[in-house]
């Protein structure tokens, strides 16, 4: 799929099937200079919007996949020591306020909290990383523009956002496709029909509903493609669906067997 | 020799009767995990509990052997009301065990599909049909399963008249849902359909919620023996104190079944035996007039004499409770009294302890949080220049040393604990000849609270029980901001079983205290021994409810809660109050002084 993204731009249009009115925002948040934070569960495909609308802007991406080791330095840069002594190495986010371009924290809530206010100035009207280590201070690129993404599911609360960076945001809040735009997609996808298509969602949708009592996260559209992609390659479906959606959800013995069941509803 | 000869012929003729397939039962309790997020997963109300279902009479055409044995007279069937869905114990319907786990499946669909019935024979139809359109693998189990029930009702053949049509439409029903419209009529009921759900007996049992006077003392325990089926419920108005006249058949004895206008409550020898007559019993008639049938006086639930209780510290805080029915907060409903054993005095860590608290204090010790850089590291953020000179000035030395960097230690910890306890009255239970469950709950307590001091991560430490909505006590054991010392100590070894457990409350407020912490983790450990109840209608489903409503919120402010029970029946319902990872049962209750401090570490992501 990223392949027939750069191949062809006319494709890029159908990569990515908007849930409501979040492009024409990203767009004119891209063209006023603003940040965005998009919020939304596991596998509902923020990545994806970010890449598609990179792609519709024209603008190089730099992704960060934020960790709990993740520190300012490793966004900023840090001296490194070569064979001619040291020298300065610009970090992912230093190299897109030079050259420009989307800068895309994801799952920024994993990274530690010292990390997010390095993003400050860079999020407000001033537009500037000032880089202590070396004492410069670089005003963005022009087509410079900050992204960044979280799961609000409870466990990354309790680490939570803190509400000063939060405030530097447009926010775009993002959830699981309606049923018929998952069909959609997932027939896209994954290139099964539309009939076991529709029957994988709203499989889907039942295992959405456990969400909160016997599940932690519930059935994301990328688990669906998933399951969709194996089926087409050939596995039976019921083998497919426990694989893709059953075993990677829970380890929970007796919910592994309430699922096994809801999928031999379906398939 | 007439009760021997009796009973062979009551085995004999019951073994004659039987329809059922002893070897292929299966059993409700050993299928109610699966069952549960089935249900839910396909719609079905997520609130709902799971329990067996009460043997309902139904006026069936029995053959001669089965009216000699007296059976097939009452049939469990299944059911649903708001409060919860109901199976039989168990199922022996199909010759074949996995059938019979099929069927249970199959009415947990049919049952999510039909909340509600308005009409059984059509209903139950269109929900079968829908159900098979919705989810196209179950048709290959319907017909399975349709089939085997076809073979186990009365032959056509056997059938005349309008018992013929009737059976007739059933079975039509059955084979092709969705094609018959009404049932013909015939004398009597028809035999159970144990495919299909039925609606929820007419004359059910309402409990006054929000009755001041209920008199709810210790339960008795051949009270508790009774099995999880439930029994067919009937008020009688026995307000008229007139005898009337009794009109019965006189070929009918009177039976346990039939309310008789005695008043039997100075009987106070009758208990011995209820678990085995309630058995017996269809229905069971609850009177509204109360007079307690035991003359034994309750005086433990009262509240103790304010000079022998504990300080209350300040009007106490108005905090809302969740009604589910209505669905929404009643705001300002329960009043939370923050309580303090004032009176406890300072008191070192007890002898039988002393051991345990030394081991646990040194092993906790080594986990406190200390930034530090850690030079020489092969990654970091800034250059270690001692390093670098190092290197360059004595070359030979280390020749490829690449450790060059200063980093920063990733060990730290940034959190805060909130240990809330339940000291209902059940923690008075006896755990052994020596030891009570609230002697374990105190023991941990202290256990933990050495543990943590040794950490110097802030922690906190409070108890709770409640009386209705109007006294929820709010123990402080030890707030955050006290150092742990004898003090502390003392209150810790001072605490005694409460009330009830008004669990919803207590979490709001624990929240509302932890959420001042400044900490980026904070852990809210609830440790309890049961249900949220409490005697007014906070109990059952209402308790849940507002239990998890209180614990959503708690997630919502970034707090993280973790119950940590005793009840070993918690597997059913706390998955839902706090989450699939959000609990831990313990089952061996000695060892939860030595667990918790253990737990703590995990929840925390420290390693020891």
């Amino acid at each position: 799929m990223h392949k027939s993204l750069k191949e062809d731009d006319t494709m890029s249009n159908n990569a990515y099937l908007s849930q409501g009115r979040e492009v024409e925002i990203f767009k004119t948040a891209a063209e006023n200079n603003l940040p965005v934070l998009i919020k939304g569960p596991t596998g509902c495909g923020k990545t994806r919007f970010v890449e598609h609308m990179a792609e519709q802007l024209h603008r190089p991406i730099h992704t960060v996949a934020c960790h709990d080791d993740l520190t300012a330095a490793d966004l900023v840069g840090r001296h490194l020591i070569g064979a001619e002594g040291t020298y300065w190495q610009d970090g992912p986010l230093t190299r897109a306020v030079r050259e420009g371009g989307i800068c895309y924290l994801d799952e920024v809530v994993e990274a530690r909290k010292d990390t997010t206010v390095v993003l400050h100035p860079l999020s407000d009207h001033r537009r500037i990383l000032p880089i202590e280590r070396t004492g410069e201070l670089i005003q963005a690129h022009p087509d410079f523009m900050l992204v960044i993404s979280y799961n609000p599911g409870y466990q990354n609360l309790m680490k939570g956002l803190k509400p000063s960076t939060r405030q530097r945001f447009v926010a775009l809040s993002f959830d699981y496709p309606a049923p018929d735009r998952e069909v959609v997609i997932l027939c896209q996808e994954s290139g099964i029909d539309k009939q076991q298509a529709q029957q994988l969602v709203s499989l889907g949708g039942d295992l959405r509903r456990l969400k909160d009592h016997d599940l932690e996260e519930a059935a994301s559209t990328r688990l669906l493609i998933y399951a969709a992609r194996m089926i087409n390659a050939g596995l039976p479906a019921r083998e497919a669906c426990t694989t893709c959606l059953a075993q990677p959800l829970t380890d929970e013995v007796e919910t592994l067997a309430a699922i096994e069941r809801l999928i031999q509803a379906y398939f | 020799m007439e009760e021997f000869v009796g009973e062979i012929w009551h085995k004999l003729i019951t073994r004659q009767a039987r329809t059922d397939f002893e070897n292929a039962r299966v059993h409700l309790a050993s299928l109610q995990p699966q069952l549960a997020p089935y249900f839910r997963a396909l719609g079905g109300e997520s609130g709902k509990g799971i329990e067996g279902a009460d043997h309902r009479v139904f006026n069936t055409n029995r053959r001669l052997v089965q009216r000699m044995a007296g059976s097939h007279r009452r049939f469990a069937v299944c059911w649903q009301d708001e409060r919860s869905l109901r199976f039989p114990d168990s199922i022996a319907y199909f010759p074949d065990a996995e059938m019979n786990t099929s069927l249970y499946f199959w009415l947990t669909a049919l049952a999510a599909e039909l909340p509600q019935i308005k009409h059984w024979f059509v209903d139950n139809q269109t929900a079968t049909l829908k159900l098979l359109k919705k989810r196209p693998g179950l048709i290959p189990e319907y017909q399975r399963l349709a089939d085997a029930f076809i073979l186990m009702r009365p032959s056509l053949v056997s059938l005349k008249g309008q018992d013929r049509q009737r059976e007739e439409a059933i079975q039509q029903a059955i084979k092709e849902p969705g094609t018959i419209a009404t049932l013909p009529i015939a004398k009597g009921d028809p035999i159970p359909l144990p495919l299909w759900v039925y609606p929820a007996p007419l004359h059910g049992l309402i409990t006054s919620s929000e009755d001041d006077l209920e008199d709810q003392g210790k339960g008795n325990k051949a009270e508790e023996n009774l099995d999880s089926n439930r029994k067919q419920a009937q008020r009688f108005d026995d307000s008229k104190q007139t005898d009337g006249l009794l009109v019965f058949q006189l070929e009918c004895l009177f039976s346990w079944a039939e309310q008789v206008e005695l008043d039997r409550c100075q009987e106070e020898d009758l208990d011995q035996d209820l678990s085995s007559a309630a058995e017996d019993l269809d229905i069971i008639s609850l009177s509204r007039q109360r007079r307690a049938g035991s003359a034994k006086i309750k005086f433990d639930m009262d509240l103790p004499a304010p000079q022998n209780d504990d300080l209350p510290i300040g009007d106490g805080h108005r905090l809302p409770e969740w009604d589910y029915r209505k669905e929404r907060m009643i705001q300002d409903y329960c009043l939370l009294q923050p309580m303090l054993a004032d009176d406890a005095l300072p008191s070192p860590v007890p002898e039988h302890l002393k051991n345990q608290a030394r081991s646990l204090r040194n092993r906790f010790s080594m986990l406190q949080t200390n930034r530090q850089l850690q030079h020489r590291q092969l990654q970091g953020d800034e250059i270690d220049l001692d390093a670098w000179i190092d290197v360059k000035t004595q070359p030979h030395r280390n020749i490829d040393n690449q450790n060059l960097y200063i980093n920063r230690d990733n060990n730290h910890r940034d959190l805060a604990c909130l240990l809330l306890a339940d000291l209902s009255m059940s923690t008075d239970a006896g755990l052994n000849a020596e030891q009570r469950v609230i002697d374990v709950i105190r023991d941990t307590m202290l256990l933990f609270a050495e543990a943590l001091s040794a950490t110097r991560d802030p922690f906190a430490i409070y108890g709770f029980s409640s009386v209705k909505n109007k006294q929820v006590r709010y123990q402080l054991l030890k707030n955050f901001a006290e150092p742990y010392n004898d003090q502390v100590r003392g209150r810790l070894q001072a605490v005694k079983p409460g009330f009830y457990t008004r669990m919803g409350a207590a979490i709001r407020q624990s929240s509302e205290i932890l959420k001042l912490q400044k900490s980026q983790q904070r852990l809210l450990l609830i440790l309890s021994d049961g249900k949220p109840n409490d005697i007014d209608r906070y109990e059952g489903r209402y308790g849940i409810e507002d239990t998890r409503k209180a614990v959503l919120e708690a997630k919502q402010q970034g707090l993280q809660p973790f119950c940590v029970t005793i009840d070993e029946k918690g597997n059913d319902y706390l998955p839902y109050l706090f989450g699939d990872q959000g609990y831990a049962v313990i089952s061996d209750l000695t060892r939860l002084p030595i667990l918790l401090p253990k737990l703590y570490l995990n929840l925390t992501g420290t390693h020891a």
